[in-house]
């Protein structure tokens, strides 16, 4: 997770840098200086979050010398290899978007179907996660 | 089908990318065969102007949003669970969703060609006020815009699910100093999507506006900007030169250590460059508008020059690979090779321009045309094709010909530099980009004749890399689970890999597990 860490602080550094030396040397140049004034503020953000979220974090991956046997076994969760809703979703999606210049009607039967299908499909990932014990990938 | 059209296994969405980029790839061939055919001679009136400006910018727009960027990312959907030692990508279900978003996004913007007006012509840039002139154009336009939206969120996505997933879901021991070079450009990719895509989303939606909610961010008479459309065009399309790259290096690199029978060089050095690239390319974009007279050339002058550094970091980095190697040249190394060479060609000519006094005399020409097909077509599509002899046997389980590779690299080596290298003179002749027709002056008519030879050699080549596939897969021969003795994880697994990608791991303590775990 340090690497992680270290490569969201870096790049917010290094757009922050960027940032200045731009701003120095166009003269304050507004679209540019905003440009990456906004980059920089959402780097820092990812960084931050980053930075809190590592704290807790363990993770088998980071351990150099870990042995396989030690976590043989280990739950990973339920990764699902089938659904119907995701070409759904960019269906409704596209046609939402289609509408947009055309037909409002289009835009909200797109925007319906986008919402309903992303329920449907949480609804499927919850209903898989509770039968987790069952089909979960283990290592 | 259905069981296609419903998968949520990254391999199956990875190959699903794969054939719908590579059938992008020949409608943009196709595309630019036309291109070819009109610019053959001299006051051509094979394709209309109207028409010539469609076939560009769906040239441009398929090669570019549905071919050469997105192959990196559908690779890297095949390969990074693989590779890192993950039974799949942390959001199946998101990966699906974004494959589909870009599959329907290439239909719109490809159903402008069947409606009045045709499809967008006002080249892959769009530049505003041109593109927002909404009388009178038909839907081609709208399509184009409701199209690359659709693109730009699948490929956000596409990004967040791969780096969680590296960051994440590595298999133990796979340690991020371990990781595969391949995938530490994918990082790298995805840190340069998230800061880049965001500007492409937003101004493809300021633009809509503009057309057709009565908006008028860029159009001047209302007080709107033009330079601005440029300006947030260009914050993400600079950098979208770096994700059309960097994958490509990573598969370079993988490439090149293999058949070079060695452990990659200067692995630290790589990783840094692949970073400083991407870093970089943030602070270049508008050496683009050097001729605006609106920015800061001395600025974007300098950052331009510097990423030469990093870039030539990675080429010291493969030549040290290959350095006392016992190298052999299947296919994979054959365009791996070839791909150092065009690039070499293409980067040198993108420091030129990096320079404000030599990109005036050249801005908009036809040594534009030369520099940026060096860098993408010489460039990322030889690495591409590399990457499917490389990985064909791991996706199909069934191995192409060498013998055709070679054929195939060797007429598309040879018929790419017969197209490209001319363009470079007539560039230097005066030569205007995107006009359908030009007068016999200077040779031009000459030089763009060769230049068409060189385009039916190129395509030959595309050709016989097709006759190598459909030959492949009707002979299928299985293909062991190793067969260039690859040092990467994606080797220790079947070829193609089980659900959930391995039936066991290999102990991983180093960056080439495969080589050291015994046989």
């Amino acid at each position: 997770m340090k690497s992680f860490v270290g490569i969201f602080v870096c790049s917010a550094l290094f757009g922050l840098a960027i940032a200045v030396a731009y701003a120095w040397v166009a003269h304050g140049e507004i679209v540019g200086t905003i440009l990456l004034g906004v980059m920089t503020a959402a780097l820092a953000f990812a960084a931050s979050y980053a930075l809190i979220a590592e704290r807790a974090a363990s993770l088998d991956g980071d351990d150099p010398n870990i042995s396989n046997d030690r976590v043989a076994g280990e739950d990973l969760g339920v990764f699902t290899t089938k659904s119907r809703w995701p070409i759904l979703v960019a269906a409704g999606a596209a046609l939402g978007l289609c509408g947009l210049p055309w037909s409002p009607f289009m835009t909200a039967c797109g925007l319906i179907i986008v919402v309903l299908c992303l329920w449907r499909m949480g609804a499927e990932s919850a209903r898989m996660n509770a039968s987790t014990t069952s089909t979960g990938t283990d290592r | 089908m259905i069981e296609w059209m419903t998968t949520t296994d990254h391999k199956k969405i990875g190959i699903m990318y794969i054939v719908t980029t590579m059938t992008f790839f020949f409608i943009g061939g196709c595309l630019a065969m036309l291109i070819r055919a009109q610019l053959a001679r001299p006051d051509n009136d094979f394709l209309s102007a109207h028409a010539y400006n469609q076939v560009f910018t769906l040239h441009g727009t398929a090669m570019i949003f549905f071919v050469i960027a997105p192959f990196g990312l559908g690779l890297a959907n095949f390969l990074v669970p693989l590779q890192i030692g993950a039974p799949d990508v942390a959001f199946p279900r998101l990966n699906a969703t974004a494959f589909w978003m870009f599959a329907i996004a290439g239909i719109v913007v490809f159903s402008g060609l069947a409606g009045y007006g045709g499809a967008a012509a006002t080249g892959w840039t769009a530049y505003a006020p041109l593109s927002e002139i909404a009388e009178g154009t038909g839907a081609g336009q709208d399509l184009w815009l409701i199209g690359l939206l659709l693109a730009s969120v699948s490929t956000i996505l596409t990004a967040i699910n791969l780096m969680v997933t590296i960051f994440l879901f590595r298999a133990p021991g796979m340690t991020m100093w371990r990781l595969p070079i391949f995938v530490w450009e994918i990082v790298a990719t995805g840190v340069l999507i998230l800061m880049a895509f965001p500007s492409l989303t937003a101004v493809l939606a300021l633009l809509l506006i503009d057309r057709h909610l009565g908006g008028h961010f860029f159009d001047p008479a209302y007080g709107g900007n033009a330079v601005l459309y440029q300006h947030l065009f260009w914050f993400f399309g600079h950098p979208e030169v770096y994700v059309m790259i960097l994958p490509y290096f990573g598969i370079i690199t993988e490439i090149v250590a293999t058949f070079s029978h060695k452990p990659v060089f200067g692995y630290v050095g790589l990783v840094i460059a692949a970073f400083a690239i991407a870093g970089l390319s943030i602070g270049v974009w508008a050496h683009h508008m050097f001729t605006t007279g609106a920015v800061s050339n001395p600025f974007f002058s300098a950052v331009s020059f510097l990423i030469a550094v990093p870039t030539g970091v990675k080429f010291l980095n493969w030549i040290g690979t290959m350095w006392k190697g016992s190298i052999t040249f299947p296919t994979p190394m054959l365009f791996a090779v070839g791909f150092m060479l065009n690039f070499l060609i293409g980067g040198i000519t993108g420091v030129m321009i990096a320079s404000p006094p030599i990109d005036y005399g050249v801005h908009d020409s036809y040594f534009i045309v030369n520099h940026f097909h060096y860098t993408l077509a010489g460039g990322s599509m030889f690495a591409l094709f590399a990457a499917l002899y490389f990985w064909f046997p791991k996706m199909f389980g069934t191995q192409l010909s060498d013998r055709l590779g070679a054929w195939c690299f060797a007429l598309m080596f040879v018929g790419f530099n017969v197209t490209f290298m001319p363009m470079a003179f007539m560039g230097l002749e005066g030569m205007a980009r995107r006009v359908y027709t030009y007068p016999n002056i200077a040779h031009l008519g000459l030089l763009n004749a060769i230049a068409t030879g060189g385009s039916i050699v190129l395509a030959l080549g595309v050709i016989v890399f097709v006759v190598d596939v459909v030959t492949a897969i009707a002979r299928r021969i299985p293909a062991p689970a190793n067969p260039w003795h690859g040092y990467s994880l994606e080797w220790a697994t079947s070829s193609p890999p089980p659900e959930f990608n391995f039936d066991a791991l290999p102990p991983i303590r180093s960056r080439r597990p495969v080589w050291e775990t015994p046989s």
